[in-house]
């Protein structure tokens, strides 16, 4: 048997041969695909930062709006440093930040190589690229923002990038901290949601103070400046510092958990497999079905019922983090519906966003179904008819989640929505976030096959866009009652009366598309009979005339 | 038992959620007993091995490793664990393998025992390849040589014989034989009841809880495993 040296660099050995795989990989990159990466990375950082100039405008705010700005400013920017705490707890809770790769937990972290110094290395690489993207994404917000708001171009593209760069430090360090400290999954969320909730409080004027709107006050220098503002910089600083301190107590467990899953996952959001991301985005979060359902249910479906039952005993195990996620989500567009109610019409879209991820969840046993297509196709009954009896349940779901959302925009506080428009609501939302969810799902991940191989490349990425964009933009249709609602107030009509043809359309639009659901198999099929009629006529016809 | 053990698991727990997948496992591996872990499908025997190699986190309980807590340095320098799935880089070809994997273990390699070793798990025609794109068994026969390129005092084996052809499979056995004859502890993972026979002493599982503790015939490892 071998023995080892006592007095072996393990350390050194890891960093010779991870230096050596380095000049590998680099040496098997050739420097046109290099050049090709960096380009396209440009041209689609170009066309972000125009997209986002457009929405952000060029009109100066007024002196009262910057007083405004000045005041509330630090608790609603302070939000953002908050979601960055609560993504980072929340990560860190399920064994990130770090991602590595597999081989690495297995050779590397079941040596008896320092785990620190062995995690140092990925973790530092990965902190480098984050603050890039930090510093440049906040150097350019810093930018815009000297488009509406008073300062000089140098102090606000500073502050920006000096923001980013802290924001990107917080997450990050307080993920490395989570980790390192095993602190529990239930703590980290009870964590962020209270960051996140007092963030918001702060900001509607329920509290008078919250932990995050220093981060504010860091982001306005260019408008006030106060001292204050350092804080979060330091605090950013310190836990990464402390972060990288405690790599070594970096659960192996969770950090293969994370590696294995990590990958896969990165290549479907790359594919655009938006149900492959939701499974593998579960398993990452050990989002596990309950063993014993909240409710026994004593129903004994039979026929057409078997499929609403098993939906239903679907959803009666799903965990607790699922359901919070609804509520969640529900609370979203609640709000943002009365941000739109309001004057700020864009979040809308960010209604109906919460709506549609929230559809995704509600069409978890469809899902299922589509996922193991072989059990459903032993079924004597066709695919598209099981596909349409899963619906009833989802909308279900999709109605509960909206009645959450109607009551945070009906309810009390500033900028709500009349209680009759709130109700009015309920319906497009749910059917909204529902019908894009639906045509997410079965329309599946966007592929250039099917038929589109020989289709130019302008139609090919037309399609492409469309396929992408369309089912959000369904649940997004299904928020806009609000604003057809605002725009005949504001024409001295009743708001109701204004909601009430976009939620007419939004029920139509469900209509068809639960209709596409049962039929879209036999359009497919009457199709492709049709194609392989046309190309027999054309084989004949060529055999004739030849 | 005479000898000092290697593995001692005291209450070993493993559970997630409201799902048990280890109940408190007590058990003691002196060094140089083969041991065949047995069990169906869902019994514990792959969450054991994982615990003692420290790749999962203990919910109760303890396991030691040569003295030493399960996943600390010390413990990790004194296990060896070849996985049911073998884990290998997807950039370094088998020789490469074998070196790093000993430079990471403080073991000074030359080429002769790098060439014995793969020789040995019949490796050589394929030494220089990327073991990414070999088959399920060549992988397997990778994973075996990386586990034994390295000191250990404790060998945790999940089901080696997967996708081994005969000879490979002879060959991993003749392998095992001789570890214990150099005074290993080895714990073996397995459906076989060919090596059951072969091993000094059977553990049998059945819901993360110890059913039998000694010695097995064919006919009992059937029995055991099949209710």
């Amino acid at each position: 048997m071998l023995t080892a040296d006592p007095d072996a660099d393990l350390e050194g050995a890891l960093d010779d041969w991870r230096a050596f795989r380095r000049k590998k990989r680099v040496a098997d990159i050739h420097w046109i695909d290099a050049f090709y990466q960096a380009y396209l990375t440009g041209i689609l950082g170009l066309i972000a930062v125009a997209v986002v100039a457009s929405f952000v405008g060029d009109e100066a705010i007024t002196t009262a709006q910057v007083h405004q700005v000045r005041a509330d400013g630090p608790a609603w920017v302070g939000l953002l440093a908050a979601f960055a705490v609560a993504l980072g707890l929340r990560s860190g809770s399920r064994g990130g930040p770090l991602a590595l790769e597999r081989a690495e937990v297995r050779h590397v972290l079941l040596a008896p190589v320092d785990r620190t110094s062995a995690l140092r290395a990925p973790a530092i690489r990965q902190l480098r690229f984050l603050a890039f993207v930090g510093l440049v994404g906040g150097g350019i917000a810093g930018y815009l923002a000297t488009h509406r708001l008073p300062g000089t171009e140098p102090a606000w593209i500073a502050t920006g990038a000096l923001a980013g760069l802290t924001l990107v430090g917080l997450a990050t360090g307080t993920a490395l901290v989570t980790s390192g400290l095993h602190v529990p999954r239930w703590a980290a969320s009870a964590t962020g949601v209270l960051l996140v909730a007092a963030a918001v409080a702060d900001g509607t004027d329920v509290l008078g103070w919250s932990p995050t709107s220093v981060f504010g006050d860091l982001v306005l220098w260019p408008l006030r400046f106060r001292l204050d503002g350092v804080v979060p910089v330091l605090l950013a600083l310190g836990l990464v510092l402390v972060g990288l301190a405690l790599l070594g107590r970096t659960s192996l467990e969770a950090a293969e958990r994370r590696s294995s899953l990590v990958g896969q996952l990165r290549f479907a959001a790359t594919m655009q497999d938006l149900r492959t991301v939701i499974v593998l985005r579960r398993q990452l979060a050990m989002e596990l079905p309950r063993l014993r359902p909240w409710v026994r249910l004593s129903l004994r479906g039979a026929g057409r019922l078997s499929v609403f039952t098993r939906g239903l005993r679907g959803l009666l195990r799903w965990p607790a983090a699922r359901l919070a996620r609804l509520v969640l989500l529900a609370v979203v567009a609640g709000l943002s519906l009365r941000g739109a109610w309001t004057g700020t019409s864009p979040l809308v879209v960010l209604a109906g966003l919460a709506m549609f991820l929230a559809g995704l969840d509600a069409v978890e046993p469809l899902a299922q179904e589509v996922d193991h297509p072989s059990r459903r196709d032993a079924s004597p009954r066709p695919a598209a008819e099981i596909h349409l009896l899963h619906v009833p349940v989802a909308v279900l779901t999709m109605l509960a989640t909206a009645a959450v959302a109607a009551a945070v925009a009906g309810g009390p506080g500033p900028g709500h929505l009349p209680a009759d428009l709130a109700g009015a609501c309920l319906l497009p939302l749910a059917l909204g976030g529902l019908g894009g969810a639906l045509v997410s799902l079965l329309g599946g991940a966007v592929s250039m096959s099917e038929g589109w191989s020989l289709a130019p490349p302008e139609a090919q990425g037309m399609r492409l866009a469309f396929r992408t964009a369309w089912p959000p933009a369904i649940a997004v249709i299904g928020a806009t009652p609000v604003l057809a609602a605002r725009s005949a107030l504001d024409s001295g009509k009743e708001a109701l009366d204004g909601a009430l043809p976009l939620v007419a359309a939004v029920v139509a639009l469900f209509a068809l598309i639960a209709a596409w659901v049962r039929v879209r198999d036999d359009i497919a099929a009457w199709f492709k009979a049709s194609m392989d009629m046309a190309q027999e006529q054309q084989k004949e016809r060529v055999r004739t005339t030849g | 038992m005479t000898a000092d053990p290697i593995l001692r698991a005291e209450g070993a727990t493993k559970a997630y959620a409201d799902l048990v997948a280890l109940a408190p496992l007590d058990l003691i591996v002196p060094a140089g007993q083969t041991v065949a872990l047995i069990g169906h499908n869902g019994s514990g025997k792959s969450t054991f091995l994982r615990l003692a190699a420290g790749l999962l986190d203990l919910s109760e309980g303890t396991i030691d490793i040569a003295g030493a807590p399960a996943g600390t340095s010390e413990a990790r320098g004194a296990v060896s664990f070849l996985p049911d799935e073998p884990v290998l880089y997807d950039d370094l070809s088998v020789r490469e393998h074998l070196a790093y994997v000993a430079a990471l273990h403080g073991v000074d390699v030359d080429v002769d025992t790098i060439d014995a070793l793969i020789e040995r798990v019949e490796l050589s025609h394929r030494a220089d390849d990327l073991p990414a794109r070999f088959s399920r068994g060549l992988r397997q026969k990778t994973s075996i040589a990386l586990g034994l390129i390295r000191p250990f005092e404790l060998l945790l084996v999940d089901e080696p014989f997967v996708g081994l052809d005969a000879t490979g499979k002879e060959a991993l056995l003749g392998i095992l034989a001789e570890l214990r004859t150099d005074g290993a502890a080895v714990v073996v993972a397995t459906h076989d009841p060919g090596f059951v026979e072969l091993a000094d002493r059977c553990v049998a599982l059945r819901d993360g809880e110890v059913v039998h503790d000694g010695p097995a015939t064919t006919a009992e490892v059937h029995r055991l495993v099949s209710t």
